[in-house]
């Protein structure tokens, strides 16, 4: 479990990493480093260089205002989780980083880093999807916007090309009156989920108005449940009857679940419909959260 | 050895408090807990060069050709080396009449059996750039793949691809303890019932991976290596190697855990000593964790096909066990047979059940090898013997604690021998069952109220009562060792004593308990004792640790060696206090470390001056006495038997623990997800001789129990035999979140014919567990018509029990 030989470029500025990556097309970027180099000691990868953008200071920001929230791909998943800014405007970043690893994997990794790695059990994936994440890219030809759902192609498959590499992410904040629950189905506590849920509803007082719900760990990239979304505006609690619909729903939702050593697919359909209706029955049930 | 001869703390000795039973820090934390314990991996000699090992990627193939070339030309390459370069390397030997022969060569010669069979081995300058070289031997060397056999239905199998040519089947051995009463049972009885029960592949994990460093030094090889046995790992080196036994030294540093694996004499304990001794340097493997998971020996992969007959009141009149282990490839010294024979043998467990047929079956597979994992086969039977309880019970409608209390054993029926020969000695069975649901029956109400309002969950609870094996015989796992072990003790000028023993730590705390155990024996005060261990020339002959036996062996053999020692320094003493004359050297009575004759505690000498007079102060000795305070104690259990009777019979172990586990889970029938609520354990180790230890014992083994139930299990493809774990991310080991807080009470049924009373606690505290569990969460179900005959069960295999039949798809 050591890695091949690799070179080690730690630039100065996002071009100079640019350019890097753009002389070197198989090179890497490192940033946290808590999926590549466990990878790398594995030899799954294998990169002839590593371009470290760790301590590059334009990427260490976090912007927040009352319309997004963005974050550099220096930025640590724990710095953000632990940001009182962050979670005054969008407590769904707090909630959603809770599930992320471990808080020492957290402490290293990064936020951009997750959407980089494209781990199809991954949070941060799934909530850059469910709220219209945009990434910012930068590359040998410019830099271009991203949105999230078009920039997860598959397992561990980025829209990134050779020689690009994410400056940061944007968050926009979410409507008035949402609350945003993460929920994992894991055979451990804290491990990679099984099955997991990011569920985002927005209320008026009691009745639901929007909802954005998304499955992950249950297919090669996360998956917006837009039959669920459909059937939950107007809802003010799920009886019995309503909570068959919302399951039938999430199941037909989820085409076509993976299956692995660890579950089959129709186990996958099964407890993401299960997952979803347990979760939207307890955020409705939870007043407390309507709130934020 | 007759009652009377038992090894017990001398008459002479007038304890005002003893060292005994109490939980006093354990003296091997500090170093542990300051990071200066010394491990394997710590071991840096001048010069020292790091090996790595070329496995096979391939589970069951024929070595065309190594091109080791492209690998010796990377700079910092020392040499590569394959099986046909081993000059003077033996096989390991075959031992065990019993089994067919496996020809096991340090490095696999011209066929791969099996996913991270070591084959060549690379020598380099540091790790990163033998794992570089690794990689070109391996992409170097031509495969000629060859059938795979992967599950016990493959290697069953009429047509069955065969692991070793020369074997008429994949059989490496087949046994049947015929039993005519079973056969009259079955005519008999009302009604009769099969099932099939099935223990998934799991390893022991200690959590400091194996290593060996070896290194020629003033002309002897010395080989430090993690192993349980260090004295069994240097004759079996010696061996193999072709070395005369004096000429190697094994050293077993500080372990970080053994749990079983590291019983064995592994490939890399041969081939890095061999390199040490070609290249005349220092040379040193570490195993890391993905080796570890394909390369140390895996356990537990058995199917149980059970036969029972039964009447309609509940009587179970017979069962027929058919246990079949998957024993992987089978090239491993000791083989990984012996398990499945102690499965056989513990079917039974704590219950009257006389009418047991018992056959034993290992087939070889594809996979890795298997062998030693603590419990040794004994929750497996746990498990098989608690479901036809269960099992019987649901047909009958007798309710299942009725049925347990029917058949528990009760002290009137001891000593009681087991069909399989076993002779329970003592213990609490009934008491400990009824002691376990009065601590469950409130934990039980609670989790139900918990619950009451969550139409989505379901609470159930489960039972297991069981006999722990302990110190057993070796013999039967090795063909030639067997049942002792050995104590030199010594007392220095400075009256402080000094112990070395056969056994090793492992940490398991034998240091403490040896410690405490000396000083009850020798009036000394534990601080006073320096125990030495795991070093071939400075501890004697032994057996080491596994089998529960380091209390029961170290205690035996230290109390000898203590009387011995003590006959002597009396008359040292009686002599110092002018009482020379052998009346009065009996009169000599020894309290608080001081001699003295009972009538007159005034005039006393202390250790110091006695032990001063035997070592130095030689005039002070009585007149011809032999100089020297030393001597040495090998205690070999009396009642152990250590070769079957024509029956097949035999009394494996030296005395019997016992114990009962009961779980209490939840399980959420939407998601399957299964929680333990509450695990109650009742334990019988007999006299205790350090509750803290004991108790350790226990919550770790239940830790160990619950893995194998719920968690833990290396899963191969059936179809290509290779792995499909590489890391943790497939084997899931339970973290302190997965393991609940016990509820645990002690018995101690002192053991009749052994030292202090005492029976090991090693491995009871892992028995219990997949019988219980699987029990609990069968009744959690029951209403769904549940009954769950195999683990690990998880999320996915509730669910596929839920589902309607027919709707579910293959898993």
């Amino acid at each position: 479990m050591k890695p091949a030989s690799f070179d080690y470029y730690r630039p100065s500025s996002v071009s100079g990493a640019v350019q890097a990556l753009a002389d070197s097309p198989f090179a890497k970027v490192l940033a946290g480093g808590q999926s590549l180099i466990p990878a790398m000691n594995f030899r799954l990868a294998t990169p002839p260089m590593l371009v470290d953008i760790a301590r590059l200071e334009d990427l260490h920001g976090v912007e927040v205002d009352e319309h997004e929230v963005t974050i550099g791909a220096g930025v640590t998943q724990r710095h953000v989780e632990m940001s009182t800014r962050v979670a005054e405007v969008m407590p769904a970043l707090a909630e959603a980083l809770r599930w992320v690893g471990h808080i020492q994997t957290r402490n290293r990794g990064t936020v951009c880093g997750s959407l980089a790695h494209a781990d199809p059990s991954g949070e941060l994936p799934a909530l850059a999807i469910n709220t219209d994440a945009d990434l910012t890219v930068e590359g040998p030809n410019g830099i271009r916007e991203v949105p999230a759902p078009d920039f997860i192609r598959g397992p561990f498959w980025t829209d990134l090309r050779p020689g690009e590499l994410i400056t940061s992410i944007r968050f926009p904040v979410a409507p008035r009156g949402t609350t945003t629950r993460v929920a994992e189905i894991a055979h451990r506590s804290g491990d990679f989920a099984t099955v997991g849920l990011v569920a985002s509803l927005t209320r008026d007082g009691r009745t639901i108005r929007r909802a954005r719900l998304c499955g992950f760990a249950v297919a090669g990239t996360p998956i917006r449940l837009r039959s669920v979304e459909g059937l939950l505006p107007g809802v003010e609690q799920l009886d019995e009857t309503a909570g068959r619909t919302l399951a039938d729903a999430a199941a037909a939702d989820l085409e076509d679940p993976v299956g692995d050593i660890h579950a089959t697919g129709q186990y996958r359909r099964e407890a993401l419909a299960a997952l979803v209706v347990r979760t939207v029955r307890s955020m409705l049930e939870d007043p407390q959260r309507e709130a934020s | 050895m007759a009652v009377e001869e038992i090894p017990q703390i001398s008459p002479i000795i007038r304890h005002r408090t003893s060292h005994l039973g109490r939980a006093v820090p354990r003296r091997e934390d500090r170093s542990a807990l300051l990071g200066q314990s010394q491990y394997v991996a710590d071991i840096r000699l001048p010069g020292m060069v790091e090996v790595a090992f070329v496995r096979s990627g391939e589970p069951h193939a024929l070595i065309r050709s190594i091109d080791t070339s492209p690998a010796e030309q990377i700079e910092g390459v020392v040499k590569v080396v394959t099986a046909h370069d081993l000059d003077g390397v033996e096989q390991f030997p075959h031992f065990i009449e019993y089994n067919q022969p496996v020809d096991q060569f340090p490095l696999a010669r011209d066929r791969v059996r099996y996913v991270g069979s070591p084959y060549a081995a690379v020598v380099a300058m540091d790790r990163y750039v033998a794992e570089d070289a690794v990689n070109l031997v391996a992409a170097a060397t031509d495969f000629e793949p060859l059938p795979t056999v992967t599950t016990i239905d493959q290697a069953l199998a009429e047509d069955a691809p065969l692991l070793y040519e020369g074997w008429p089947d994949n059989r490496l051995t087949t046994a049947l303890i015929e039993n005519p009463a079973v056969d009259r049972a079955f005519e008999e009885a009302d009604h009769t019932f099969s099932e099939t029960y099935t223990s998934q592949r799991q390893t022991g994990l200690p959590i400091e991976t194996r290593g060996v460093v070896a290194a020629l030094r003033e002309g002897q090889l010395t080989v430090w290596t993690s192993n349980q046995s260090p004295h069994i790992a240097r004759t079996t080196i010696a061996l193999v190697l072709g070395v005369p036994e004096p000429e190697v030294r094994v050293i077993a540093p500080a372990m970080g855990g053994g749990f079983g694996p590291k019983c064995h004499v592994y490939p890399e304990e041969i081939v890095v000593p061999w390199l040490a001794m070609t290249l005349n340097r220092p040379v040193r493997w570490v195993e890391d964790r993905a080796e570890h998971l394909v390369s140390s020996v895996h356990a537990r992969d058995q199917r149980h096909d059970v036969e029972i007959a039964y009447d309609d009141d509940g009587t179970i009149r017979g069962i027929r066990v058919h246990s079949i282990g998957n024993v992987g490839s089978g090239e491993i010294f000791m083989p990984g047979t012996a398990p499945t024979f102690v499965t056989g043998g513990s079917i039974s467990g704590a219950y009257e059940l006389p009418n047991i047929e018992i056959q034993t079956t290992c087939v070889v597979t594809n996979k890795t090898p298997s062998g030693a994992y603590r419990g040794f086969g004994i929750p497996e039977a746990a498990l098989v013997r608690e479901r036809i309880i269960d099992r019987v019970a649901l047909l009958t409608g007798v309710d299942r604690v009725e049925l347990r209390r029917r058949l528990v054993l009760r002290e009137d029926q001891l000593p009681f021998r087991m069909p399989a020969g076993g002779i329970v000695d003592s213990g609490s069975h009934a008491r400990s069952f009824e002691r376990g649901l009065e601590m469950a029956e409130p934990l039980l109400t609670d989790a139900r109220e918990r619950y009451a309002d969550d139409p989505d969950v379901r609470v159930g609870i489960g039972y297991a009562n069981y006999v722990e094996p302990t110190a057993p015989t070796y013999h039967l796992t090795t063909g030639f060792w067997a049942g002792y072990d050995s104590a030199t003790l010594r007392v220095d000028g400075d009256g402080k004593a000094r112990v070395s023993l056969g056994l090793a730590a492992i940490g398991q705390g034998a240091e403490t308990t040896a410690a405490s155990v000396v000083a009850e024996a020798l009036s000394l005060q534990p601080s006073d004792v320096t125990v030495v261990m795991g070093d071939t020339e400075r501890s004697p002959y032994g057996l080491g640790a596994w089998g529960s036996r380091g209390a029961i062996v170290m205690s035996g053999s230290i109390l000898m060696a203590a009387d011995r020692l003590l006959e002597k320094a009396r008359r040292i003493a009686a002599h110092m206090l002018e009482a020379g004359d052998e009346d009065i050297v009996q009169d000599v009575v020894l309290r608080d470390g001081f001699f003295f004759v009972e009538e007159d505690p005034d005039q006393r000498v202390g250790w110091p001056e006695v032990a001063t007079a035997a070592w130095a102060r030689t005039v002070d000795l009585p007149e011809g006495m032999e100089p020297g305070l030393e001597s040495s104690g090998y205690y070999d259990p009396s009642d152990l038997e250590h070769t079957a009777d024509e029956a097949g019979r035999l009394n494996a172990a030296a005395t019997w623990a016992n114990g009962t586990h009961i779980a209490i889970v939840s399980v959420r029938l939407s998601t399957g997800e299964i929680k333990i609520e509450d695990y109650v354990v009742v334990h019988d180790c007999g006299r205790m001789l350090h509750p803290g230890l004991v108790e350790g014992q226990v919550h770790g083994g239940v830790a160990q129990g619950i893995a194998g139930s719920l968690y833990e299990h290396l899963q191969y493809d059936s179809d290509t035999a290779r792995p499909q774990f590489a890391s943790f991310l497939e084997y899931l080991v339970p973290t302190c979140a997965e393991i609940p807080k016990l509820t645990l009470d002690h018995f101690e049924s002192y053991a009749p014919h052994m030292p202090l009373g005492v029976k090991g606690a090693g491995e009871g505290g892992t028995i219990g567990g997949p019988a219980a569990i699987t029990g609990a969460v069968s009744d959690a179900l029951a209403e769904f018509g549940v009954f769950v005959t195999a683990t690990p069960i998880t999320p996915v295999t509730i669910r596929a029990a839920l589902r309607p039949t027919g709707s579910g798809e293959a898993s």
